[in-house]
């Protein structure tokens, strides 16, 4: 049986957009011989029982999660499509600890550039997800994934990056006083530089904790544990590293961190990404949109398949999961049981594709009524207010260019205010006039 | 024009003032009134007696009970754990002080209350000292504090920060066992004895566990989170070695305290764990086992 690895679809010239999946890929495609596997650009997270890509597909079973899917093909293949195997039991723990200091330091840095950021969301990822999920979807996708990354990174205080938000006065934990505290960003503040700017030193500092460390252990060594083996930790680390340097984005400062601290890093990621992931990959050949490539000919291109979207009924399903799995209480209730499915399913995990019990109804009620509602709402708030709110962001950026129109506003401003003096001084003559004409 | 205008304005405005100053000057009948009755300071109340009072000593704040704490046994939670146990390892003289994070300026526990410096307390103001200030305060107060640098340290860190902590949340509020046999009496049973309070904070925890285990995953999967654990242990375990302590030092520091924070909890029998995975995964690591001993024996009298 040939596997399905299931992901978020391409972007950044990358095989997908999400480090997990990037991770899983650079895995199978040094683990499992070619022609074992396929991928799958489905980026449909109901699919997998943790409700995470990358998921993997083994006839009827799903295994979601990159660690699950490394055991699960461990143990399918007899321990013989492992790439940790020969490590040394010192490498082994350090293959353990840094791919936790991986996902742990690298993923607010991800959140913070990728979605946080305003600039960087509003102009290419929010977009980004059009070209790779069917229509519907992109509505609700990138922003949920925004409000999950604002969540991950709520206690590093870099809120101010996203400008779109209105309360603008996040929770205090401070114990600092608020007569003490610097003022957050002001209107002023924004004219004059980007928040990125503002942040730069501690955002500097967040992305030179993460990189020291890697940048130690790789040394002068080929991979990151082994001078030899490509583990476990190269597949996460490239995955995480390469969406780091790689995109072009508005705000560029996590990849200007990167090639600032460790061009050594830099040399690193550049070189294993084209090896592993081929050369630059495009949604079209992706998607094989393009009737062209059919029969992929380049032997380093990766095994990609075209995502079996179910039609207008299966992107509808899939829209009407996400809402009712977005739900506050029904919602939970179904992803748990859904893991629990799985759990008692074992230690191979599966997903139940017959479900027979009355939940699956119930929920699916709560989600058609949940669609019709959110529909209107979602639509008119995501689609109109944000598009909106983008314009005011990139206004305001333009006013520099825009000096000559802001000098002329200045002007009459100051012409008013003058009108309005003379006037003042004029009425105080009334008032004393009055106050004889009183007495 | 513009010149017999200003004129006009500066001659009003002087008249309007003289006016207004009529005004607003005190009628003499008022005035004599006031002033026969005058103005008296009272002395600033006392604070409350129950307050707490400055000491000699530092004060650390941390979860724990009355008892325990006036013995200087071995906090209950974590994160207290582990400043408590550092602050015994830099011997920095301390008295512990059983709270919750209501009391905690930053909201969490532990936090460090200075001593008093000079006699007169009342007119200091010590500002409370939050844990991560705490080493940085050691080292001023002549603590011994010396932490090894290491391309690693940040590595291992990070799994106990991560990997152990979020099986140690699971374990600890998520298992319905644990929760109602340990959680529920540690940090339930002694804060009220109304049922509805207790179910209220109860459900508190419980939810603020899955919340923050929800924000590295879509879904809460046990399998995943105690395999982690199970590793994480491993590598610190492969990390220690046959070595008395972390990173090879010849005396424990604070990542010694961190490790000791988990495992002293995690293999702490008193506490009356049910579910017992995560224990028994580290109860397979002899030589974290033997470090925890090693710490408690030294700085906790093998209590």
């Amino acid at each position: 049986m040939v596997f399905e690895l299931h992901v978020w679809g391409p972007a950044f010239s990358l095989p997908s957009i999400d480090p997990h999946c990037l991770a899983a890929i650079a895995y199978l495609q040094q683990a499992v011989p070619r022609g074992e596997w396929q991928l799958v650009a489905s980026s449909n997270p109901t699919l997998s029982p943790t409700n995470e890509l990358p998921a993997l597909r083994d006839g009827e079973r799903w295994i979601g999660g990159f660690r699950n899917i490394i055991h699960y093909i461990a143990q399918v293949s007899q321990g013989q499509w492992v790439l940790d195997a020969g490590l040394s039991e010192q490498e082994a723990a350090d293959c353990i600890a840094f791919s936790s200091f991986v996902e742990s330091q690298g993923q607010p840095l991800l959140d913070l550039s990728l979605y946080v950021s305003s600039e960087n969301y509003a102009g290419v990822t929010r977009p980004l997800y059009n070209t790779i999920q069917p229509f519907p979807l992109p509505y609700l996708t990138p922003p949920s994934i925004r409000a999950a990354a604002k969540l991950r990174t709520e206690h590093l205080g870099l809120s101010g990056l996203d400008i779109d938000s209105e309360e603008g006065s996040p929770k205090d934990n401070s114990i600092i006083p608020a007569s003490l505290r610097t003022p957050r960003t002001t209107v002023s503040s924004l004219l004059a530089t980007t928040p990125e700017i503002n942040a730069r030193i501690r955002l500097d500092a967040l992305a030179q904790s993460f990189l020291g460390p890697l940048q130690d252990l790789l040394g002068e060594k080929r991979y990151l544990v082994s001078e030899r083996q490509f583990s476990s930790l190269d597949c996460l680390a490239l995955g995480y590293l390469s969406l780091m340097l790689l995109p072009e984005l508005p705000q560029p400062w996590l990849a200007k961190s990167v090639r600032a601290h460790s061009p050594q890093l830099c040399a690193w990621i550049q070189d294993l990404s084209s090896r592993i992931f081929g050369p630059s990959v495009t949604p079209a050949a992706a998607l094989l949109t393009s009737s062209s490539s059919s029969t992929s000919p380049d032997p380093s291109a990766l095994p990609w398949k075209i995502p079996d979207t179910g039609g207008l009924l299966g992107i509808t399903t899939t829209y009407l999961t996400t809402l009712a799995d977005s739900l506050p209480v029904l919602g939970q209730h179904r992803l748990d049981s859904k893991m629990r499915r799985q759990n008692a399913n074992t230690k191979t995990p599966t997903r139940d594709l017959s479900p027979a019990s009355s939940w699956p109804t119930v929920t699916l009620l709560g989600g058609l009524l949940a669609g019709v509602a959110s529909l209107a709402v979602l639509f008119l708030k995501r689609g109109l207010f944000e598009e909106e709110e983008t314009r005011g962001g990139q206004g305001l950026d333009a006013f520099g260019e825009a000096g000559a129109a802001l000098s002329f506003l200045a002007d009459q401003m100051d012409e008013q205010v003058r009108r309005d003096r003379a006037q003042a001084v004029g009425g105080e003559v009334d008032v004393v006039v009055g106050v004889e004409g009183g007495l | 024009m513009a010149k017999e205008e200003e004129d006009l304005g500066f001659w009003g405005d002087a008249r309007q003032t003289r006016v207004v100053k009529d005004l607003f000057s005190i009628p003499p009948p008022v005035k004599k009134l006031f002033d026969r009755v005058p103005v008296v300071t009272y002395p600033p109340n006392p604070l409350p007696q129950r307050g707490p009072k400055t000491s000699r000593v530092p004060s650390l704040y941390v979860f724990s009970n009355d008892v325990d704490a006036a013995a200087g046994r071995p906090s209950f939670n974590p994160s207290c754990l582990k400043w408590q146990t550092f602050l015994n390892i830099a011997g920095i003289d301390h008295r512990l002080i059983s709270s919750n994070n209501h009391a905690s300026p930053t909201g969490s526990l532990p936090f460090l209350l200075p001593a008093a410096q000079s006699s007169n307390v009342s007119q200091e103001f010590l500002p409370p000292i939050p844990s991560n200030k705490l080493v940085k305060y050691a080292s001023e107060h002549g603590g011994r504090v010396k932490e090894p640098s290491n391309v690693r340290y940040e590595a291992y860190q990070s799994l106990l920060d991560h990997r152990i902590r979020n099986a140690w949340l699971y374990t600890l509020y998520l298992e319905p066992l644990n929760f109602s046999a340990v959680a529920y009496e540690l940090y339930v049973s002694p804060t009220s004895s109304s049922a509805l309070v207790r179910a209220s904070i109860s459900h508190t925890l419980r939810a603020a566990a899955e919340a923050e285990l929800l924000k590295q995953s879509a879904v809460i999967d046990a399998d995943d989170l105690y395999s982690e654990a199970d590793k994480a242990f491993e590598a610190l375990s492969t990390l220690l070695g046959d070595d008395l302590w972390f990173f090879g030092g010849d005396k424990p520091a604070l990542f010694d305290a961190s490790v000791f924070a988990y495992t002293q909890l995690l293999l702490d029998d008193g506490l009356g764990w049910k579910e017992k995975k995560l224990c028994m995964a580290l109860r397979r690591r002899e030589n974290l086992v033997l470090h925890r001993e090693r710490l408690l024996v030294r700085y906790f009298g093998g209590s």
